[in-house]
């Protein structure tokens, strides 16, 4: 039993990727929980509409972070406002009465708004009037399963050619580099497309998920999003040597993102010490695209910034992911000799 | 025009060499045996020679030109590891080598096995159908990366027939093995240790001139063992067994002489041809 455990023992510490997530998998869950898990929401961007708006500043609790104050606008401005995640909370005081607008689709921060009605205010609950979880998460489900299929079985369908030496028999074949890259990944973008079509399409029908805002803004963020985990998968392939390392690795990539995107803790309620990862990781932008989208038909123009940051990411890592899987399969006289290919040959 | 002609090759992974300013060269119809021990440098050769690796020094050019993509229509390659995808069957594998190679399949003798899955077939029909996958685009030059690795005499006696059928169609094969009764069957021989060339010629070429001393004694388990302690390094064995007869590559006739009579052993102590195993040995060290 001895020589087993010894045995064990060597074979695990010369296994360096299974040390690292042996020993950071926990410490990095510590810490997104410990940062990141709070359903507490301590901070509300609140807008104050109507004559008496610059008055009712001064009673508010202090949760409500007064972000807009406008004293000629009603509750049709305020429902723009929430609609375009410019405030979570508005509050209208006009002549005729008193209102309190809520974001339903940030289920925690209403369920804070909720506890801290201020006397006189009837709140009304927005585009998710009965705080219902499902339909907040399928949008942002749509995405997990998207990341999934990206990252996981791309990575693995790359990294078993790889094992199989199959990628190797593609290189010496008439075919031009980029003739083997998107021979590879169309069929996973295909695949890809038609998972958010099933995925969409059955959290419309079974969990009654509205699709309140505009197809072509959906579609144009589901491609980028796809381009992104593509890529992400591609690129984990080309430094992985077996698909367990590729699991591995994808693994340490998807936990953030489950964690830290927003998909089930408030960005707002994550201390400032892990807040900025999310801003770096894309399923963080295709939850606010997909939220806006169906739940409450955000204006299309309002979602360009998103978009924008999944279309610049999908160029970095799609690009940086073609750029190293080329020099698997066409390397140049400056290769790096240690890349898998070049590894493979000084094996015999 | 020479399918292969390299020049000087090199090729280095950090401080280790793989294959020191290598020389060799291909004719059409050739078929030329890369011999060598695990490690010798024949696969980082062959993979420089078909572009997956780039030389650090020296220079390939195939058919006389520098490689090209457009060249990989007159090359065909076997890897180690065979290079099919087990998951599907021999008939898709070479259906898609097929549609790449913009040719139609012809008699690839795969038949009875060809609608089963890759990675169910035994390993010699595998390798039947690996060969016949790099031979559907009738290659002008043929690589094959020891292809009778772990298959039956009877299938490796059948792939050489293959092989020297591909050579008599004028295609230039290069075939790397560690077998030596399989160098028998090359029409030329090189011989590759520790990242160089140590020979490069036909197997009678290689060995001739070469001599060896052959020891007949009763005591020949004696003389063995009084020999094989004088071998400097036992990973390179320069005594061996013939039936009875004790052959040693590494020391003079009149050395071994004196060593039997101060050991008392009576013996024949004679000169004799060497065999190419012990010629190769011989280079190796």
């Amino acid at each position: 039993m001895q020589a087993m455990i010894v045995k064990e023992f060597r074979q695990m510490r010369r296994d360096r990727r299974t040390v690292a997530l042996m020993a950071g998998l926990p410490l990095l869950l510590l810490i997104v929980f410990g940062y990141a898990a709070r359903f507490d929401v301590t901070e509300i961007d609140t807008a104050l509409l109507g004559p008496g708006a610059v008055e009712m500043a001064t009673t508010l609790d202090p949760v409500f972070n007064v972000v807009t104050v406008n004293e000629l606008a009603g509750a049709d401005v305020g429902q723009d406002l929430l609609r375009n995640s410019e405030a979570g909370v508005v509050f209208v005081h006009t002549d005729s009465g008193q209102s309190m607008l809520i974001d339903g689709t940030e289920l925690f921060m209403a369920q804070s708004a909720l506890r801290r009605v201020p006397p006189g205010f009837q709140p009304n609950l927005l585009f998710n009037p009965n705080l219902d979880t499902a339909k907040v998460m399928v949008p942002a489900l749509i995405g997990l399963v998207l990341l999934f299929i990206g990252t996981v079985i791309t990575s693995l369908g790359v990294v078993r050619e790889r094992e199989q030496g199959t990628l190797e028999q593609l290189a010496v074949m008439p075919l031009r580099a980029v003739d083997v890259i998107v021979g590879k990944i169309a069929p996973y973008f295909v695949v890809a497309l038609l998972d958010i079509t099933i995925v969409t399409l059955a959290g419309l029908w079974l969990f009654d998920v509205p699709f309140k805002g505009s197809f072509p803004m959906f579609a144009l963020f589901s491609l980028t999003f796809i381009f992104v985990v593509l890529g992400l998968g591609v690129a984990i392939s080309t430094v992985s040597k077996s698909q367990s390392e590729a699991i591995q690795l994808a693994i340490m990539l998807l936990l953030p993102q489950i964690m830290l995107s927003g998909m089930i803790f408030p960005l707002e309620s994550m201390s400032a010490e892990v807040r900025w990862i999310g801003y770096f990781l894309p399923l963080t932008w295709f939850v606010i695209g997909a939220r806006g989208i169906l739940l409450k038909g955000t204006d299309p123009a309002t979602l360009l910034f998103p978009l924008g940051i999944l279309v610049l990411m999908a160029i970095v890592v799609f690009g940086i992911a073609v750029f190293r899987f080329h020099r698997d399969i066409a390397p140049k006289r400056s290769s790096n000799p240690t890349s898998p290919v070049s590894a493979a040959a000084v094996e015999s | 025009m020479k399918p292969i002609e390299a020049t000087g090759v090199t090729r280095t992974f950090g401080t280790f060499t793989a294959v020191n300013n290598a020389n060799i060269t291909l004719h059409t119809g050739e078929v030329v045996g890369l011999l060598g021990a695990n490690g010798a440098g024949k696969t980082t050769l062959i993979k420089m020679i078909l572009g997956l690796l780039i030389p650090t020094a020296g220079h390939i050019r195939l058919f006389g030109r520098p490689q090209s993509r457009q060249q990989r229509h007159r090359i065909g390659y076997v890897p180690q590891n065979l290079g099919l995808y087990p998951d599907l069957t021999a008939k898709e594998n070479l259906e898609f080598r097929t549609k790449i190679f913009g040719v139609t399949a012809q008699n690839t003798g795969i038949t009875p096995f060809g609608n089963k899955l890759v990675g169910s077939i035994p390993l010699g029909l595998q390798r039947r159908a690996a060969f016949a996958a790099a031979t559907q685009h009738q290659p002008e030059l043929l690589i094959l990366d020891e292809p009778t690795s772990g298959v039956s005499p009877l299938a490796r006696s059948k792939l050489w027939d293959q092989i020297h059928a591909r050579a008599e169609n004028e295609t230039a094969v290069l075939v790397s093995t560690h077998y030596m009764d399989e160098a028998l069957q090359t029409d030329r021989l090189i011989v590759m240790a520790e990242g160089k060339i140590l020979a490069d010629g036909s197997a009678n070429e290689i060995v001739a001139g070469r001599k060896t001393v052959e020891i007949t004694t009763d005591r020949w388990a004696d003389a063995f063992n009084l020999l094989d302690c004088d071998s400097p390094d036992s990973s390179t064995p320069r005594v061996s067994l013939a039936g009875r007869k004790v052959r040693v590559m590494s020391q003079s006739i009149d050395t071994i002489r004196d060593k039997l009579d101060k050991a008392g052993i009576n013996a024949d102590v004679k000169l004799v041809d060497a065999t190419l195993d012990e010629t190769i040995v011989k280079l190796a060290s």
